[in-house]
């Protein structure tokens, strides 16, 4: 089977998959509705008004919207980021970028700044703000005469990272009683609803993301014979560097401001796939695309089901449910590789 | 003839680091590399000869001179151009190189058409016959991890081949290679030379190696061109010794003819 | 003619209603409803509390898991927490109106309002004054006005009957524990502030900051406050906190015996037991204006 043929048929399944999970979300959830009125909406046909049509399209549709979407970012991220550094830990969240948007929306939420009721954009703009920010220090930091070093990219990271997570709980530690629950809780990182506007910048921003990662997507495995060896076969390493950083800083820090920060997506998926699939990041980055944004719709759906009218924090079924699968996976590998 | 590839008065120096260390240097170094003939690059360990690579393959610019690669200056070139030209063989891919034999040499194809997603058609058929050229064929869907030394070595010099290049550059191709590795690589490289009439740029410290595949040897000491010329005038026992600081002797191989060189192992002091 | 002035007048007193409702709330905001609401969600429990008490409780169709005063309202359909109402529960009770606050709520779960287009009432009391308009406020907008006059009466005459009580006496230097560990306490703008100053005290921590700073322990040793407060929420932490504040030996409240613990849920609810909760402090602050023997006050201080 030629790659294009491969390609085509792992995102047409993931896709279906990825529909499949998307319409049990919109059938499920604390407000009965019945199917059939769910397909009727969906369908364009349904009432044109009422509590049906509100919890459909106005609450279950943009929050599944929103996962897919986080989902997805995130699994990109780390499959570009492993593959940049060549490190299979990698994580979205190593990069520092997510330290520093949620900083930026901590601020925003502390200080009051953008809390005019109707300003909602506001809080996603700090958030970016934070993740510019912070994208920049690591950058900053890592980059020296010779280039883009990993090794510092990574330290960097980690570091602006610790600075960020220090700030907000310094933060924390001053904040008025009233506003700390606020606050605690958008650190647990949730999925909301987001409304169409902000929907659409999120969307086009994570294109952008996924763009920059997946359009060098060939070069970036030519990385695994290291900087030198792809130099050698005509790659600018340096320049797919800053690229690859970029575009999963962007896709993470976005994530952050939309959403909140949520901790393994980016390492189990594109790991997970890459054990299945194999290292070739044309398929991967697809494939993590489709198949993050599916993980996150799942674990979203259950953590507003399973204890309603309560909810979990999504980060905490992600975990839960994700290292196991993982771990499976880990030792069937293994099981496998060993000589 | 245009040569290969040229130094011209190359000069470099690597970024003076902490420490007050001397950085390393390439001291006006200039030689010529002809179609067709397998030159050697000899030397003591930090004489320069993996900087002589990385300078050809664009890896590092000089800090003077120039470097002319199939007569055009190396500055004019993007670094798929001169990848279309030259070819590194390593010694081995990357600890934990997760990739496939097939995928490996595959990778070749890309300073052909880097804007390509997917390789085409004829990318495919051309890595085939690469594989085939060092008879690692049977191997194409099997990872490298799980190969032996020699057939690494083998997949490696695919992947170069799979480039089409004109000249190939191999850096210790036998270093950790059990003899009959040694042998097979050998044999294999004085096919290709003969049959595709690459140009080969050969790096060693196997100084026998060297002497027995190489048509000419250059010999490189602190950044500078000591000697140059066939095997039996550049491995004289006077000059290695001076260069190498021991005791060397020089003999005639009983099969073949070429120099021998051998250390004079000595008393314990 | 004249008949055409009486049309004209009686058009001119025609009350604004007949297009529609314009209401606004505590922070300014103004909400143009239909109608008078009929199913209010309220996510605030001293809101909760005051709909009670001035009967407007059938209008009430959700509440969260902490409106738990009057026992009645915890049977009503619940929304979840404050801070993460469940919204597909929430519009399926198909509320007119849902009353919320800055501080307890977020306002994400106001802007999902809004765009679901739920009015969206916000409450912010701050003084007692503020508490007093609340519950008019409230009783004009669920047309429960002779309710919430009935309440607001008896509420400034308690009030007037504490301050009479305590007036002219010493103040003593009063420290309030919101929070134990990390020491929480009132300051400017806090409900209990002021309370403690109607009781006939002086809160230490009344210029500390904002809303309810921290303080070290340090500081609040230092301020020798003679009368100490600890605060208790539900049933816990009682018992242990208090010990632990007795060890402090060289603060003068301790000497002199005056730590107390006090429901929390009666000093810090904008709603129409705050004049318990001034009763109360009244009682632990001023002991002797209200009769008490020592005994008494000890109990009444559990």
């Amino acid at each position: 089977m030629t790659s294009r043929a491969r390609l085509a048929w792992i995102c047409g399944g993931l896709a279906a998959v990825l529909i499949a999970v998307a319409l049990g979300s919109l059938l499920v959830g604390a407000a009965p509705v019945p199917p059939r009125a769910v397909l009727d909406l969906i369908a364009g046909r349904g009432p044109s008004g009422g509590t049906d049509r509100a919890v459909v399209l106005s609450i279950r549709l943009p929050r599944i919207a929103a996962a897919v979407l986080a989902g997805g970012a995130l699994a990109v991220a780390g499959a570009g980021f492993q593959a940049l550094t060549r490190n299979p830990l990698a994580e979205p969240s190593i990069l520092g970028v997510s330290g520093g948007a949620a900083f930026g929306v901590v601020v925003a939420q502390v200080s009051g700044l953008g809390q005019g009721v109707v300003d909602a954009l506001g809080l996603a703009a700090f958030g970016f703000a934070g993740a510019v920010a912070a994208g920049l220090a690591v950058y900053l930091i890592a980059s020296s005469g010779a280039g883009l070093p990993v090794h510092t990219l990574l330290l960097a990271g980690v570091i602006v990272g610790i600075f960020f997570s220090a700030s907000i709980t310094v933060l924390i530690s001053i904040v008025d009683a009233n506003r700390l629950g606020g606050v605690i809780y958008w650190l647990l990182g949730s999925v909301a609803p987001i409304p169409p506007g902000q929907l659409v910048i999120f969307t086009l921003v994570t294109a952008v993301g996924v763009w920059l990662v997946l359009g060098q997507a060939r070069a970036l495995n030519l990385l695994a014979l290291g900087e030198e060896g792809a130099t050698e076969l005509g790659v600018d390493a340096l320049g797919l560097k800053r690229r690859i950083f970029m575009g999963a800083a962007l896709l993470t820090g976005t994530v952050v401001a939309f959403v909140g920060p949520i901790g393994f997506v980016g390492l189990i998926v594109p790991q997970a796939f890459r054990m299945l699939l194999g290292p070739d990041n044309r398929v991967l980055v697809p494939a993590a695309l489709l198949g993050g944004g599916a993980f996150l719709l799942a674990a979203d759906t259950l953590a507003r089901t399973v204890v309603a009218p309560a909810e979990l924090s999504v980060g905490v079924l992600t975990s839960f449910c994700g290292a196991p699968v993982f771990i499976w996976l880990l030792r069937s590998r293994v099981a496998r590789v060993e000589p | 003839m245009t040569a290969l590839a040229e130094f011209r008065s190359v000069s470099f120096a690597y970024p003076r680091g902490t420490g007050g260390r001397p950085p390393f240097e390439l001291r006006e170094l200039s030689l010529t590399l002809e179609p067709g003939e397998v030159l050697g690059l000899i030397g003591p360990n930090a004489a320069g000869k993996t900087t002589v690579i990385r300078l050809l393959s664009r890896v590092l610019q000089p800090s003077s001179g120039t470097i002319v690669i199939d007569g055009q200056p190396a500055s004019g070139l993007d670094r798929a151009a001169v990848a279309r030209r030259i070819a590194v063989v390593p010694q081995d891919v990357p600890q934990g190189f997760p990739y496939t034999v097939e995928q490996l040499v595959l990778m070749g194809r890309f300073p052909h058409a880097p804007a390509r997603f997917f390789e085409s058609r004829a990318d495919l058929l051309i890595a085939r016959e690469a594989m085939a050229l060092t008879d690692v064929e049977a191997l194409a869907a099997e990872p490298l991890e799980r190969l032996s030394g020699g057939e690494r070595q083998r997949v490696v010099l695919a992947r170069a081949l799979a480039q089409q290049p004109r000249l190939l550059v191999l850096d210790e191709p036998t270093a950790h290679l059990d003899l009959r590795y040694q042998a097979e690589c050998v044999a294999l490289l004085r096919r290709l030379h003969r049959d595709e009439g690459l140009g080969i740029l050969l790096i060693s410290h196997d100084l026998n190696l060297a002497a027995e595949v190489s048509d000419r040897l250059l010999l490189l000491a602190g950044g500078r061109a000591v000697t140059s010329g066939p095997p039996h005038e550049v491995l004289q026992a006077p000059v290695l010794e001076a260069v190498y600081g021991c005791r060397v002797a020089v003999d005639k191989h009983s099969a073949t003819g070429r120099p021998t060189v051998s250390v004079v192992w000595p008393e314990g002091r | 003619m004249t008949s055409l002035i009486t049309a004209l007048a009686l058009v001119a007193l025609l009350p604004v209603s007949s297009w529609g409702l314009e209401v606004v709330d505590q922070v300014g905001r103004t909400l143009t409803l239909p109608a008078p609401p009929q199913r209010i969600v309220s996510l605030v429990p001293s809101t909760t509390e005051v709909l009670y008490a001035i009967g407007a409780q059938d209008l009430l169709v959700g509440v969260t898991d902490f409106c738990d005063y009057p026992p009645e309202a915890r049977r009503k359909p619940h929304v979840g927490d404050m801070l993460s109402p469940n919204l597909e529960t929430l519009v399926t009770l198909k509320p007119d109106l849902v009353v919320a606050t800055r501080e307890g709520n977020r306002k994400e779960t106001f802007d999902q309002l809004d765009r679901l287009g739920i009015p969206v009432y916000l409450v912010d009391p701050i003084t007692v004054r503020d508490v007093l308009k609340l519950i008019t406020d409230l009783g004009e907008l669920t047309h429960h006005r002779e309710g919430a006059r009935a309440v607001t009466h008896d509420l400034e005459r308690r009030i007037a009957a504490v301050r009479d009580r305590v007036a002219g006496r010493p103040r003593p230097r009063v420290l309030y524990v919101l929070w134990p560990e990390p020491l929480i306490v009132p300051g400017r703008g806090a409900l209990v502030t002021e309370l403690i100053t109607l009781a006939g005290g002086d809160s230490v921590t009344a210029d500390l900051g904002q809303g309810y700073p921290r303080l070290s322990l340090e500081a609040a040793v230092g301020h020798k406050p003679e009368v100490i407060i600890l605060a208790r929420h539900g049933s816990r932490g009682g018992a242990t906190v208090r010990e632990q504040w007795q060890r402090l030996e060289s603060m003068p409240a301790v000497k002199s015996g005056r730590l107390y613990t006090a429901d929390g849920d009666l000093m810090h609810r904008y709603g129409p037991r705050m004049v318990v909760g001034l009763e109360t402090l009244a009682r632990l602050i001023h002991p002797e204006a209200f009769g008490q023997s020592e005994a008494a006050r000890r109990g009444a201080a559990r």
